[in-house]
């Protein structure tokens, strides 16, 4: 190496060495503290020659640049040289790249917020049951974060990474589909930390619970609105508004005599500062409450809000305030103007505004709500008056046509016309509030309105979020999860393009039964709560908050995903005592193979789920998407016995052919949720676990195939069954006579199986051994 | 499906391929008995019932009798297709099967080598037009059909929109006549 060069490299580590404080000697530092794209690049290799990527273009060409439009087909490559399966690469890195920035900057935005408010040395404290307060900041960049101003250099790694990977998808540049891959990869590991720095800050600024499981529940349904009462509503993902209408509500004794209700992730953001705060529902509930005129006020903040909010809101006579620069709606700029003016305008005339000091957004939406909200008519329809609108209908089937979620809202209004309220209320189920149908209407019928009466005002239950997973939760289920005991942990996670909404309950339902783990975050997390049992109970009341097998966790907003994966970091480090400061591969490589964890994006529509997915994908965590999720364009699937299931058993130092496809796949989309049963208790599957845990595991595997996929033995369940002994014992009869049938053989389970040592890295492979 | 394209095809690609649309269930048969591997692809929409009472799913089974087609079930369509005493010739989800097709080494599900036409038949129009783009851009080897009652334009050939399911249902009856004769 050259001198200049080897001085040039010396300079950054000296650089980066000061940004981490690596003379803090709480872990050795790794091989990779704060990896910039290529450092992980033989991990992501490693990962996408088992799990190869499956391309399924939008359209055949590339319209990127002013070269193209491109034909792609065919073998053809574009005017730059790029071909289709390298474009979609690209269009997934570019997608991965949105979802990073949109909760790096949330984060960045909330943290200069609470720095302003308490300074950039704000001692970090998550409570006393956790000490590992950032698993990811600590494992990808190898600084243990104190205080707010630490998460700042966090944050700032971030936005330098997705600076060079933006730069990447530039025409002329990357000419490799795998390489966009393992920037994909890259920017998905870099969403984890962007979301952990964001919910830290949160939880330390807004004195959120942590260290605690047992949170409140709180009420949700747009019928747990008190409609006399003035109304805000917040919407979207960043509470630093929300939290000011609080306090401002607190300090001027209104709590009583002003709702304030969420839809999306705000709603769950609000409720972890306020448990009085009402939240509406998850994001397909959006234009719904809109266009019901409940809310007076509007606050917007920033992702998945409507881009029409003011249209929408002036059809109904709400004011909108715009609170965040990332969407500003070409609205007047009041952040300088005096409040009361701001009133008067609103009041008066009808105006909206964007105001960008959340304190004084504050003091305008309720001045303004409660103004308004006497002079507002909120009432809904009657069903005769319901019955009389769908008489309009013809049953042209336009509606369907632009649907996205494939409804015949067609037949459900015919129905409603007829006096039959049913087929609606299923299809409202089915309704991702789009709004696509009433716009195409030749006929001008009000569907969302006449589904909002056959919905009813039902309310439900929702446990408010709680942030990470405690230290001493992990002490406790370290050792059954990776010895397969507790038979998995399954994160629902994400947004509401769900084929059914019951779907999520269902599966919550399924394996918080069984006894498996699950975690809930974003709209996933409201959706479990709006289905009843027999009782009237939701599984937030039927199944206790912990970390446990059996329990049903509610972690928080989207940047709380963060926490999930954290916990299987927090496994590796405090169960196992694998250091993981810049330590990044053996983290991933020891939750690949052995913590049998799934992440389930079941109705999964945003830029945010691509990387956050992906982000997970570069942990060693599987995803099972939704079937919208085809239009993610990418999978990361295995062909089961044709691929590469070589691993080295770490103990032994061999190389060992398992042919066990565990875990199948990386990024899989199911067709249906009775496929995803199954599928989901496959995906638990580790090569780690014990006889015990093995035949745990495939006992609900086998289970929920007979239940779900009309009974039989699954077709690949001889790949899983290594002895005897992984045989469950109510299915030993059966599977013996199968596996007897088909030839098996019985294999040796692998001691300590790793990737290490399977691929070119600056790991050895003692370092996995703890 | 035809255009004229003017010459600087720069100005006004749309990006789509089109599927060749076919009408008459006598040139639908013609493909399918051309193809030396077929596979019906049959997806968890053909579990619902017509007007009738028939299943789409009986559909399926007529015509891959009547073609001699192998079967491949996703999602839970194979718990039906037992029950009317029919074992479908493999299981996968849509997505492992499109993968699988990808392959041009692939043995295919009777083991005689990859299939070269591949008809799918009751997978949600989402999922199942994005599985056909893979197939068209990455499967160069193969040609696919559908037989839903829409257009698919990522297909090979496909069936037209069918405004009244009774439409659909005569061509998919006419279509396993053709194929009976055929054989």
């Amino acid at each position: 190496m050259a001198v200049a060069e080897t001085k040039k490299l010396s300079k950054k580590l000296e650089e980066l060495s000061k940004l981490i404080r690596a003379e803090i000697p709480w872990e050795p530092v790794g091989p990779t503290p704060m990896p910039d794209i290529p450092d992980i690049r033989s991990w992501d290799m490693r990962l996408l020659k088992t799990y190869q990527p499956f391309y399924a273009p939008f359209c055949d060409l590339c319209c990127l640049c002013t070269y193209g439009k491109c034909d792609l087909t065919a073998g053809k490559r574009g005017a730059c040289g790029i071909d289709i399966a390298t474009q979609q690469a690209r269009v997934v890195l570019l997608a991965c790249l949105m979802g990073c920035s949109a909760h790096a900057a949330h984060g960045a935005h909330i943290l200069e917020h609470l720095i302003e408010k308490h300074g950039r040395d704000k001692k970090i404290d998550l409570g006393e049951s956790i000490t590992i307060e950032a698993p990811h900041i600590r494992t990808v960049l190898g600084l243990k974060p104190e205080t707010l101003g630490d998460l700042q250099i966090a944050l700032e790694y971030v936005f330098k990474e997705v600076g060079h990977l933006l730069d990447s998808c530039h025409t002329g540049q990357e000419g490799s589909a795998l390489d966009y891959e393992s920037k994909a990869l890259h920017a998905g590991m870099l969403d984890h930390v962007g979301m952990e720095a964001g919910d830290i800050a949160q939880i330390v600024g807004f004195n959120y619970p942590t260290s605690v499981a047992d949170t409140p529940l709180v009420d949700m349904g747009w019928g747990a609105i008190d409609k006399s009462k003035p109304t805000i509503l917040v919407s979207g993902h960043n509470p630093a508004t929300s939290t000011e209408v609080i306090d401002y509500l607190r300090e001027h004794s209104l709590e009583d005599q002003v709702e304030i209700a969420g839809v999306c992730c705000t709603a769950l953001e609000t409720t972890r500062y306020s448990d009085r705060a009402k939240i509406v529902g998850p994001l397909s509930r959006q234009l719904f409450f809109l266009r019901a005129g409940i809310a007076d006020v509007i606050m917007t903040d920033e992702q998945c809000i409507r881009t029409d909010t003011p249209q929408e809101a002036s059809k109904v006579g709400a004011a909108v305030v715009a609170c965040l620069d990332k969407a500003m709606y070409g609205l007047e700029d009041a952040t300088d103007m005096e409040a009361d003016e701001i009133v008067r305008r609103m009041v008066g005339n009808g105006e909206h505004f964007a105001i960008l000091d959340s304190a004084k957004a504050a003091e305008v939406a309720v001045k303004v709500a409660m103004e308004i909200a006497p002079k507002r008519r909120k009432e809904w329809l009657a069903e005769e008056e319901a019955i009389e609108l769908a008489k309009k209908c013809n049953d042209c089937a336009m509606c369907e046509q632009v649907c996205p979620n494939l409804c015949s809202i067609g037949a459900g209004i015919t129905q409603l016309a007829k006096g039959e309220f049913e087929p609606l209320r299923v299809l409202f189920n089915e309704c991702i509030g789009c709004g696509k149908c009433e716009e195409e209407c030749p006929r001008h019928v009000p569907i969302f309105r006449l589904m909002q009466v056959a919905a009813g005002n039902e309310t439900w239950k929702a446990r408010a979020g709680r942030g990470p997973i405690m230290d001493t939760e992990i002490r406790t289920v370290g050792a059954p999860i990776t010895l397969g005991t507790i038979p998995g942990v399954i994160a629902i996670v994400g947004c509401s393009n769900f084929p059914d909404v019951d779907d999520v309950a269902d599966m919550v339902e399924e394996f918080a039964k069984r006894k498996y783990i699950v975690v809930l975050s974003g709209c996933s997390a409201m959706v479990a709560g709006m289905k009843k049992d027999a009782d009237g109970k939701t599984v937030y009341e039927k199944y206790p908050p912990d970390f446990e097998g059996g329990g049903v966790v509610n972690v928080g907003s989207c940047v709380a995903n963060s926490h999930i994966t954290g916990a299987a970091i927090k496994i590796a480090n405090i169960f196992a005592a694998l250091p993981l400061r810049g330590n990044y591969e053996v983290m991933a490589d020891y939750v690949l193979n052995r913590v049998g964890a799934v992440g389930v994006a079941w109705g999964a529509y945003s830029q945010k789920a691509a990387s956050i997915a992906t982000g997970c994908n570069r942990l060693g965590i599987p995803v099972v998407l939704g079937p919208h999720s085809a239009k993610y364009r990418r999978l990361y699937l295995s062909r089961k016995e044709e691929d590469d299931w070589q691993v080295m058993d770490a103990r032994k130092k061999e190389l060992v052919e398992t042919g066990e496809p565990s875990p199948e796949h990386l990024a899989y989309v199911c067709e249906t949720k009775e496929k995803a049963m199954p599928m989901i208790a496959k995906l638990c599957i580790r090569k780690n676990d014990t006889p015990q845990g093995r035949a745990i595991k495939l006992n609900h595997y086998i289970s929920l195939y007979k239940k779900y996929m009309g009974g039989g033995l699954p077709e690949d369940l001889h790949l899983f069954v290594r002895r005897d002994a992984d045989i469950p014992l109510v299915y030993k009869k059966e599977v013996r006579a199968h596996l007897q049938e088909i030839g098996w053989q019985p294999r040796e389970p692998v001691g300590l199986p790793t990737y290490i040592g399977t691929y070119p890295s600056k790991v050895s492979i003692d370092a996995v051994i703890h | 499906m035809s255009a004229v394209l003017p010459r600087h095809r720069v100005n006004v690609l749309t990006g789509i391929k089109s599927a060749r649309l076919v009408e008459d269930a006598a040139e639908c048969a013609n493909y399918i008995q051309k193809a030396k591997r077929p596979l019906l692809v049959i997806g968890p929409l053909l579990l619902q019932s017509q007007a009738d009472g028939k299943l789409l799913l009986e559909y399926a089974l007529d015509l891959a009798k009547a073609g001699g087609i192998p079967i491949c079930a996703t999602a839970q369509t194979r718990g039906k297709m037992v029950e009317l005493g029919v074992q479908p010739d493999c299981v996968y989800d849509a997505v492992e099967i499109v993968n699988a097709l990808k392959d041009p080494d692939w043995k295919g599900v009777r083991k005689e080598g990859n299939h070269d036409l591949v008809m799918f038949f009751g997978i949600r129009s989402d999922l199942g037009s994005q599985g056909l783009s893979t197939l068209k851009h990455f499967a160069p080897h193969l040609k696919t059909m559908t037989l839903c009652k829409h257009y698919f334009p990522h297909a090979s050939y496909s069936l037209t929109n069918f405004k009244k399911d009774a439409k659909w249902q005569e061509f998919l009856e006419s279509l396993i006549a053709e194929l009976q004769k055929g054989g």
